[in-house]
């Protein structure tokens, strides 16, 4: 599933261990997300919505709807 | 920001990593102490069982340190993990079953015993732990 995390990490000038620790992972789950090679669960989904104050759409962006649009 | 100070999980899977970490090594010295007892430290049936009862008591520890562990680390870990295991669980019991058919016609001379198993159910958990910490670096 592509993402804009790293954009909004970035964006805030946090590191992938910075955002493992707010969000209560581990850095490799981060990067992992990051490079679209894990889907995160609802609730880790959720933690990373409330820290950049976004909605879950914003962040996650399911390629079954852009392939259909 | 409520969720800047969710450090709580991290350290929950290291303090679980740790308590994993001893009871195996508790596990492994009670086998040992088990296995090796008898011929170079004592000469009783009784101290036999108590050292065996001791290792059984040690390993129920160590189910459960292991059970804990895997609650407490974060969800990908687990992940790997859990896949390590199936792995583990599926190429021992196929490995076990040829090694049996095969044994009972005849076509093989070696005579595997218990801890071939455990060398074998130990190599392809770490292989299989490092695969799956690779796939998703």
């Amino acid at each position: 599933m592509k993402n804009r995390l790293k954009d909004l990490r970035t964006e805030r000038n946090w590191t992938q261990a910075d955002l493992a620790q707010f969000a209560g992972v581990s850095r490799q789950t981060i990067n992992a997300v990051e490079k679209g090679k894990f889907d995160p669960s609802l609730p880790l989904a959720f933690r990373l919505a409330r820290l950049f104050d976004l909605t879950i759409e914003e962040i996650f962006l399911d390629e079954a709807d852009q392939t259909a649009g | 920001m409520q969720t800047q100070t969710r450090t709580e999980g991290y350290q929950d899977s290291i303090k679980a990593t740790f308590q994993l970490f001893l009871w195996t090594f508790a596990w492994g010295a009670t086998l040992a102490l088990a296995k090796f007892g008898p011929e170079s430290l004592w000469d009783s049936d009784t101290m036999s069982w108590a050292a065996v009862a001791l290792n059984v008591g040690i390993g129920i520890g160590w189910i459960v340190a292991h059970a804990r562990y895997l609650r407490a680390i974060d969800e990908l870990q687990r992940k790997i993990m859990q896949d390590a295991l199936a792995i583990t669980l599926g190429v021992t019991w196929v490995a076990g079953f040829a090694y049996i058919v095969a044994d009972s016609a005849d076509l093989i001379s070696y005579n595997a015993d218990a801890g071939s198993l455990a060398i074998l159910m130990s190599v392809i958990y770490v292989v299989a732990t490092a695969a799956g910490h690779l796939r998703y670096r």
